[in-house]
Formats: structure tokens, C-alpha cells, sequence
């Protein structure tokens, strides 16, 4: 269920179709994201969940975003 | 929301010297809170003990109420971030990236915390982090750039924010201060008009340079590695133009970036160092001590809102 919200979100900011878009997708390599991308994902992000994401440097893949909404929507 | 810089700061003119690595060191620190500017430390070149070495000499040369800034993408950014916390230094700004982790440590050590956000969505972290104010800094700017211009970036960052919003990024008159004022701004970071300040310890052929400069003497390099930086057009820009052409790796291109910015500053090479400048150099006409480029700024501004709002 998050991850296709997820999968959405990131479709959008990047304009690359949804279903490119894996668990293993990376961000920098694959979405060819830079940093202001990536924060603005992640802004939309914490809108959408209603939560709070502290750590963004460690973001590599779509799934380690999707584990984060996982364990941060659950508190 | 327009608020009172000065009060904010406790300084007397709304104008921040912005940190230029390698270039703003006590001396030019000093000079600019002495003239009633923020004076900012730039880190990026130093580690934990050069850092409170330097903010030492600094209370040795003013009482005024001066910065730090921390380079957060410096492999010291941790111990500079503990340094400043443990010499009681008033103000902190940031650079390329969030400080989000060290706020706390800042809020307890009732630091006043200014980053410098290149985004809407990342100034909007910083004012969620707990920031007091955010520089909005546009591309024009010298150094490490964002994507976006001050013209476009500061009423964006103005309208989705609720705390004051710095303007910076080709400022170098009252012109620009006053235009900035329209988009929203409460004070004003300028960094290329300090670089030739008296004060300044950047070598005589960098001043020279700057001061000779024109508009269209810049350009941004290494967008391929993430980091990119405006520098003014010599044979080294070139050199990596030629590389990001043949799109070359970003190892490869931070290898050959790597001391050039020293040899610019210290060495004084204007061919092979990394001659970092703003877009606004042309109007940069003369060396002049800090505290006459303040007086020249502020009363400029005044006269400009003054003539333009009859």
C-alpha cells in the first residue's frame, strides 16, 4: 500500500513512469536524482504520511524509503 | 514574514558576510562585526582545533556578535559542530545540506541558527528543524550553487515560510539589497563585495581579478558531480567543461578541483586555481575596508528605497 504512493510521489517529482519504478530502484543511479530532488521527495512524502523522515543521507534505494514510511507511520 | 534582522542578531546593519572557504577568516570576521555587519567563519577548510583556534582570534579582535558557518558536506563537520557549541559562538549559519542533526545540540546551547537552504522543500525542513531565520540563496551566488535564482527562490521561500527569509546570491549594492526588500527579504547576505575588503587576506591577484570581472565572466562547473560551483571562466573552468563533456566520472572531476581553491586564495594562480566568484563581480569596483563597504551599502539602500518609493 505505501509503496505505490511512494512509487507515485517519486514518478511525479522525477517524470519517470511508475512502473520503472522497483524496491530497487536507486535514487541517485536510476531516478538520476540530486539532492534538491530528493528533498523535495521527501517533503511530499512526509505530507502525504504525516510524518517526519531525519535521516535523508542515507537514502539509497526506493526500498529503504518505503522501510522508513513503514516504521514512522506505525507510531 | 519580514522581521528585524538587527534585533534578531543584535548587529546594526541587516547585512551577513557570507563564509567563503579559505577567505573568511578572522580578520575579515572581525572586521565586518566591527563595522556593525554579521562577520561569518567560514569552516570548510578547517578542522576542530583550527576552528576554535580562529574563533579565539576573532574575540580577540571584536566583541560584536560574529558567526560560524559549518560546511556540512566537510568530513569535520561533527567537531566543528561541537566546537561551536562549546565556545558559546552566538550565531550559526549552514551550507550544502541540512543540519537537522545537529539542532538540538544548537537549541541547547542557545545557539541562533541560519541555514542556507537553495529550496522551497528544504527550507521548509530547516524551519520544521527549529531554524531562527533561512538564507535563501539563489544561484547567482559564488561558490557551492543551487539550481534557482535569487529573483525566483526568495519570494518562493518568503510565501511558504513562516520565519524571516535572508536574501543572497548577487547582492552587491543597495540596488540589490532594496530589490530584495520587495521580494520579502528581512536582511541580506553578500559574499564577492567582502572578498576585496581591505581586511580580506585572499591574495592581491584574486582582489585584482574579482574587481576586474565582469558579467558574463562566470560559470558553474561539476553540475555532473552534484556539487556544482560558479567560478570565474579561466583555463582550469575549461579543463572541466572538457571533462563533463566527455562526461567524465565525478571521481575524476573532484580530482581535479581537489587544492585548486587553496592555489587560487593562497598562491594567488588565476589560470589553474579555482577562482570562486559571484555573478554580480562587474559592479565590484574597488577595495575597501569593511566598515566603509557597510556605510556604503546600508546608506545606498536607503537612498534607493527612498527615490524609488515617491
Amino acid at each position: 500500500m505505501n509503496f505505490e504512493k511512494i512509487r507515485d510521489i517519486i514518478a511525479e517529482q522525477t517524470g519517470k513512469d511508475a512502473e520503472e519504478i522497483t524496491m530497487e530502484t536507486s535514487v541517485k543511479d536510476d531516478l538520476e536524482a540530486d539532492s534538491l530532488d530528493l528533498f523535495q521527495i521527501i517533503n511530499d512524502i512526509e505530507d502525504e504520511f504525516d510524518i517526519k523522515i531525519e535521516d535523508v543521507e542515507n537514502i539509497k534505494t526506493v526500498g529503504d524509503v518505503v522501510k522508513l514510511v513503514d516504521e514512522l507511520s506505525q507510531k | 514574514m519580514y522581521a528585524d534582522i538587527c534585533q534578531l542578531l543584535n548587529i546594526q546593519y541587516p547585512i551577513i558576510q557570507g563564509a567563503m572557504a579559505w577567505i573568511s577568516d578572522s580578520s575579515l570576521v572581525s572586521a565586518v562585526s566591527n563595522g556593525g555587519g554579521l562577520g561569518v567563519l567560514a569552516t570548510g577548510h578547517l578542522d576542530g582545533e583550527g576552528c576554535r583556534a580562529e574563533i579565539r582570534r576573532i574575540r580577540e579582535l571584536t566583541d560584536k556578535p560574529f558567526a560560524v558557518n559549518i560546511m556540512l558536506l566537510s568530513q569535520f563537520a561533527d567537531d566543528i559542530a561541537q566546537v561551536v557549541c562549546e565556545e558559546h559562538v552566538p550565531i550559526v549559519t549552514t551550507g550544502a545540506g541540512s543540519p537537522g542533526k545537529f539542532m538540538p545540540a544548537f537549541k541547547e546551547a542557545g545557539i541562533i541558527v541560519l541555514p542556507v537552504a537553495p529550496s522551497v522543500a528544504i527550507a521548509k525542513r530547516m524551519e520544521k528543524d527549529g531554524a531562527d531565520a533561512v538564507i535563501a540563496e539563489g544561484c547567482e551566488s559564488g561558490g557551492h550553487v543551487g539550481k534557482i535564482t535569487t529573483m525566483c527562490l526568495v519570494p518562493q521561500v518568503v510565501d511558504a515560510l513562516h520565519i524571516p527569509v535572508i536574501a543572497a546570491g548577487g547582492i552587491a549594492d543597495g540596488r540589490g539589497m532594496a530589490a530584495c526588500r520587495m521580494l520579502g527579504a528581512s536582511g541580506y547576505q553578500i559574499g564577492t563585495r567582502f572578498l576585496v575588503a581591505k581586511e580580506c587576506t585572499v591574495h592581491p591577484n584574486y582582489k585584482a581579478r574579482v574587481i576586474k570581472a565582469k558579467d558574463i565572466d562566470t560559470t558553474t562547473t561539476g553540475q555532473s558531480t552534484g556539487h556544482p560551483v560558479r567560478v570565474i571562466r579561466n583555463r582550469l573552468a575549461r579543463e572541466f567543461e572538457a571533462l563533463e563533456k566527455r562526461a567524465a566520472s565525478a571521481e575524476e572531476l573532484d580530482a581535479l578541483g581537489r587544492g585548486a581553491l587553496r592555489r587560487a586564495v593562497k598562491d594567488g594562480d588565476m589560470d589553474y586555481g579555482s577562482v570562486m566568484c559571484g555573478q554580480i563581480a562587474g559592479l565590484v569596483t574597488k577595495e575597501q575596508p569593511a566598515k566603509e563597504i557597510l556605510e556604503d551599502l546600508y546608506q545606498d539602500y536607503l537612498r534607493v528605497m527612498s527615490e524609488t518609493t515617491k
